[in-house]
């Protein structure tokens, strides 16, 4: 029996991807579908990109010069919903898609049929979402919180905003349930957790948290469909409801969701710093622990998005502690990658340049969370320029420039060619430099008193906005250097398997291009170690 | 040692419907916790 499976699975392992548009619809191969969400969430990077500039158009000058102010909302709303669950969110599982497996010794992830409804359900959440621009009404132009009252007033778009929000929901779930089972089952046997890498490792602990938030999100937005379409009054204070109820909701979704846009983050630069560091990445299990711990606070820090609600003396004092606290974990985290660096032989290829930039500038919008966590000085920074500084610095060079750094770090084991050096370099420096005079002078716009969400401003906050808008040009420009980058990738040199001078790891023992199925057969991670040494 | 030797199908099931069974009581427990408010 044990001989005619291993027959089976000979077979099976030498036959390549189904042809034409079938391989795509239908695939269940990891790589493939890691391919897609890759490209999918590049595609969504664009569309919300287009919109961020159609915002910071319009902030350019003062008064109104392009668009309807109903309009300006929809696209704050739109840009926010597309970048977090359309861009950042499947990109990351792209990630996790191509590399978990390779980097644990498993052949494919544990569930592939679950794996390739997860992605084919983005594609119509988000083409139903895109539909609302051409509906009567409009898009939803209430903010990506969706709270209510307001959100209630949004026109036919409305139903069709919860559905798509249900289907990133159900996508996510099913994406971190597979990501959670395949880690636990499919590792190679040498291969004991504190062991996995960071990358895996972040991504576990994320997986969990997705688990534990995105059916909260869903829970809220069946409300808000029922108060609105079955007449009950969870969120609607003329019913006996209470719509703070619905911001405390979400919150305790909306910030764990921070950090699964940020921890897979964490793993990948967790990676690629050691690398061109030359040296094993220092304290790998505090890392672990750390990560661990910031995913603990993410549950109960949500109420500092709220401050300003009003709620009792204990509660701010409870919520601006517990978030101060993120604070250790998180320098843990930095004092790590900088010890790992330390006396390191580091060269500056373009994944190092993107991953030494994100902890530098990650760190800043770690700062400027701290501040924002001390409640009495929130209630003034509150809903102001500051915060949209804040979070674009977390997720910004935060988020994407770790995602870039991934993708050029694995890319030549994708493509198995070496990307264009000189493009990619060019790529970095344009988006740094641009990156930052897009954010920075929001923090100054925010602590003069520049409301977010308005598509018109006075005179007095003129000069910062002409800056952060040639700025966001500037770097939306840049990014199309990624593209040709993306475009040129197989014209390259060609990679060796082990790609980059000393990388750690199972995906570096595969031959460049990583082949269609691999680790048929379980490696011996053990053994790979050591070989490495 | 191929993937044929080792079954792990029924770690696989159990795993999934605990991680199933976690997602769905976030869920319906949220909104339990706002038909008790409500």
């Amino acid at each position: 029996m044990v001989t005619a499976a291993a027959e089976l699975e000979k077979d099976h392992d030498h036959h390549g991807p189904a042809k034409g548009i079938g391989r795509w619809l239908f695939t269940t191969n990891h790589k493939d579908i890691g391919t897609l969400y890759l490209l999918f969430s590049l595609v969504m990077f664009f569309v919300g990109g287009a919109m961020a500039l159609v915002i910071r158009s319009e902030l350019m000058t003062p008064g109104l010069q392009f668009v309807h102010p109903e309009f300006f909302n929809q696209m704050t709303t739109m840009h926010a919903l597309i970048m977090v669950f359309g861009a950042v969110m499947p990109a990351f599982v792209g990630l996790a898609n191509w590399m978990i497996p390779l980097m644990i010794g498993a052949p494919d992830m544990a569930l592939p049929r679950m794996n390739n409804w997860s992605f084919w359900i983005l594609p119509v959440a988000f083409s139903i979402l895109l539909s609302t621009l051409f509906m009567p009404g409009g898009a939803p132009a209430s903010g990506w919180t969706m709270y209510p009252p307001l959100v209630l007033q949004t026109g036919d778009a409305f139903p069709f905003l919860i559905f798509s929000v249900h289907l990133m929901g159900l996508s996510s779930i099913m994406g971190a349930i597979n990501i959670i089972v395949t880690i636990l089952n499919m590792r190679a046997p040498d291969m004991w957790l504190l062991k996995m890498p960071m990358f895996v490792w972040t991504w576990l602990i994320t997986a969990y948290l997705l688990i534990a938030v995105m059916p909260v999100l869903a829970g809220a937005v069946t409300m808000l469909l029922t108060d609105q379409f079955f007449g009950t009054s969870f969120f609607l204070a003329a019913g006996g409801g209470d719509p703070v109820m619905f911001q405390h909701i979400f919150w305790f979704f909306g910030h764990p969701e921070v950090y699964i846009m940020i921890l897979p983050a964490f793993g990948v630069v967790s990676e690629i710093i050691p690398t061109f560091s030359r040296k094993p990445l220092f304290g790998h299990d505090s890392m672990v622990y750390a990560a661990s711990c910031i995913a603990f606070l993410s549950f109960i820090v949500w109420a500092h998005h709220m401050f300003t609600v009003g709620m009792p003396l204990s509660g701010q004092l409870f919520f601006m502690f517990a978030t101060m606290l993120i604070a250790v974990p998180t320098g843990v985290k930095i004092f790590n990658w900088v010890a790992t660096m330390w006396r390191g032989a580091m060269t500056f290829e373009t994944p190092m340049l993107f991953s030494l930039a994100f902890v530098f500038l990650f760190t800043i919008g770690g700062f400027s969370g701290l501040m924002l966590a001390v409640a009495p000085a929130d209630i003034q920074y509150h809903d102001s320029y500051f915060v949209v500084a804040h979070f674009h610095y977390v997720l910004v060079p935060g988020s994407i420039f770790a995602l870039m750094a991934a993708a050029y770090f694995w890319l030549p084991k994708w493509t198995g060619h070496m990307y264009s050096e000189s493009a990619g370099r060019l790529h970095f420096w344009t988006s740094a430099i641009f990156v930052n005079l897009t954010f920075f002078p929001m923090h100054f716009l925010g602590l003069a008193g520049m409301p977010r969400r308005i598509p018109d401003y006075p005179t007095q906050f003129a000069d910062f906005n002409w800056m952060a808008s040639v700025g966001a040009l500037g770097f939306g420009l840049s990014q199309l250097i990624f593209v040709y980058v993306l475009l040129t990738a197989k014209k390259g040199a060609r990679a060796t398997d082990r790609v980059w001078e000393a990388p750690r790891g199972l995906e570096w023992t595969v031959p460049s291009p990583a082949p269609y199925h691999t680790f048929t057969t379980p490696p011996k991670a053990r053994i790979e170690e050591e070989s490495f040494k | 040692m191929t993937r044929g030797d080792i079954d792990r199908r029924s770690s696989v099931r159990r795993t999934t419907i605990i991680l199933v069974a976690v997602a769905a009581a976030f869920y319906f427990g949220f909104i339990l916790i706002g038909v008790l408010r409500a």
